[in-house]
């Protein structure tokens, strides 16, 4: 062995740790390095930091995780819808000059997809309420509906229901889910519906969910061809939206005053707009919006 | 992966062309971005957070951030850098609401205590993996995210003091004593090991 040379109070850890990262230089690292010489076991210190960090380079990276894919892909989608009703608008306010004059105080047209996109935000987080609450959709409705009878029912039956649409799939078991049933309309074919239902902002998602299963089995209202101004609100609102393939129009209310409610499928997930109900062709006042991944399982 | 609208061009586009397009209004172009870094960013979000949900979480707050943010956007810094830094800024975000709340000491404890029960073979990968992930823990974020960057996921200290945000010296120095904090806790890891044999990356691919 190395005679005294080196001998010193043994360096703690971090110290070691420190000199092997090249932070400590001059005298004091001189030091050390005529310790780590001589003392065997600061030597197996160093080694051991060496490994530590191979062994930290051993952990393989993991995956992103599907769920959480699909519901960012989600989350992205529909950033992207909001930013294109936005360009949209402004697309329109510049064409009629200084209509924004009109709108209600605080909603400045620049503003306005913040605006948006904070309720957006604010509703993500009821993704994961909406599927820790699979079984109980028929609970969150609020409105007095003819087919509420119905709707609590649904819950029995959810798992048969549920697995008409993709949507739904990871409320329920892995295993229920099954073909889709042709009750799904086609979109050339598509109609719309007339609800009593009340959608809420804050339970906008779950009440979605549940109403999408009951349109599956043709029992969230009497359904009727859509008229002209619908027809223009629905390629307005989903313009900028691709992939899309409407799955749900419906007249409803929100937050208790007539709205349009819009849902379509983008890819793996859907995304849903509330409108006003004197959106058109020309003009739309988004509500609210969200998306019903229905993926998030954590 | 399917993606929705093939980018035009032919070409494979660069991070910064995305992020342009993006910016001029192309509705896929973010996605796109996304879709080309997400298992890194997914990475960095999981292992600085230590929580699938909390990180699945933090990485949504990023990419809304990023989506939004990307006029600001200079060019200074490489596209992935910055992604990368708004993703750990929103995951130290996310710890720094969670320490607020008591909960955030019983996660500790349970890494601490499934440090000390050693009942598993150290010598699996998995088993590796999971005495690793415990041990992340006990370190304070700002030396967690440092470690991570370099010694987990291979980034040079200067692109990691770049994504942090803060001097190349810093990040040596937080890494130094993350490591120092690390020892005693991933120590019987090696304790099976014959002298000298180091652990191969190969070892570690189970996943």
């Amino acid at each position: 062995m190395n005679e005294l040379k080196g001998n010193m109070t043994h360096p703690d850890s971090e110290v070691l740790a420190e000199f092997r990262a090249g932070l400590i230089a001059g005298r004091h690292g001189a030091r050390i390095s005529a310790h780590l010489a001589a003392c065997e076991r600061c030597a197996d210190l160093c080694d051991q930091l060496a490994e530590l960090s191979t062994l930290l380079a051993a952990v393989p990276a993991p995956a992103m995780p599907e769920a959480v894919t699909r519901r960012l892909d989600g989350v992205l989608a529909a950033e992207a819808a909001q930013r294109g009703q936005r360009d949209q608008r402004d697309d329109a306010e510049r064409a009629v000059g200084d209509s924004s004059r009109h709108r209600a105080p605080g909603r400045r047209p620049r503003r306005q997809w913040d605006f948006r996109l904070v309720t957006l935000r604010v509703l993500a987080p009821a993704a994961a309420v909406a599927v820790l609450a699979a079984g109980g959709y028929g609970l969150s409705r609020i409105g007095a509906s003819p087919t509420a009878s119905q709707a609590s029912r649904s819950s029995a039956s959810s798992a048969a229901t549920a697995a008409a649409l993709p949507q739904a799939r990871a409320a329920l078991p892995s295993g229920s889910a099954g073909s889709r049933p042709e009750a799904v309309p086609a979109h050339n074919s598509l109609q719309v519906v007339t609800s009593q239902t009340n959608y809420l902002r804050i339970t906008l998602r779950q009440q979605l969910a549940s109403e999408m299963k009951r349109y599956a089995r043709r029992a969230a209202g009497p359904l009727s061809p859509m008229s002209a101004p619908v027809k223009g609100c629905v390629l307005r609102v989903t313009k900028d939206t691709h992939p899309v393939t409407d799955r749900l129009i419906e007249t409803a209310r929100f937050q208790g005053q007539p709205a349009i409610v819009i849902v379509a499928a983008s890819g793996r997930h859907d995304v849903a707009w509330v409108t006003t109900s004197t959106c058109s062709a020309s003009s739309d006042h988004v509500l609210a919006t969200t998306t019903l991944p229905g993926t998030y399982a954590p | 992966m399917p993606s929705t609208v093939p980018i035009s061009g032919g070409e494979w586009p660069s991070d910064t062309e995305l992020l342009r397009r993006h910016v001029a209004g192309d509705s896929d172009a973010f996605g796109e971005l996304f879709r080309r870094h997400r298992d890194r960013l997914w990475a960095v979000a999981l292992r600085t957070v230590c929580d699938p949900e909390e990180a699945a979480d933090a990485l949504q707050d990023a990419m809304i951030s990023a989506f939004r943010r990307a006029a600001d956007f200079r060019g200074d810094s490489a596209v992935t850098t910055w992604l990368h830094r708004i993703v750990v800024n929103a995951s130290l975000d996310r710890l720094r609401r969670r320490a607020v709340r008591p909960v955030a000491s019983a996660g500790e404890e349970q890494a601490l205590e499934a440090l000390l029960a050693h009942d598993h073979d150290p010598a699996r990968a998995a088993d590796i993996r999971l005495d690793i992930d415990a041990a992340l823990r006990i370190l304070p974020p700002p030396q967690r995210a440092a470690l991570v960057l370099v010694d987990m996921l291979g980034y040079s200290v200067d692109d990691a003091a770049a994504i942090l945000d803060t001097s190349p010296g810093t990040v040596k120095s937080r890494c130094a004593r993350a490591r120092a904090r690390l020892l005693p806790y991933v120590a019987h890891l090696r304790g099976n090991r014959s002298a000298g044999e180091r652990v191969s990356p190969a070892q570690g691919g189970d996943a």
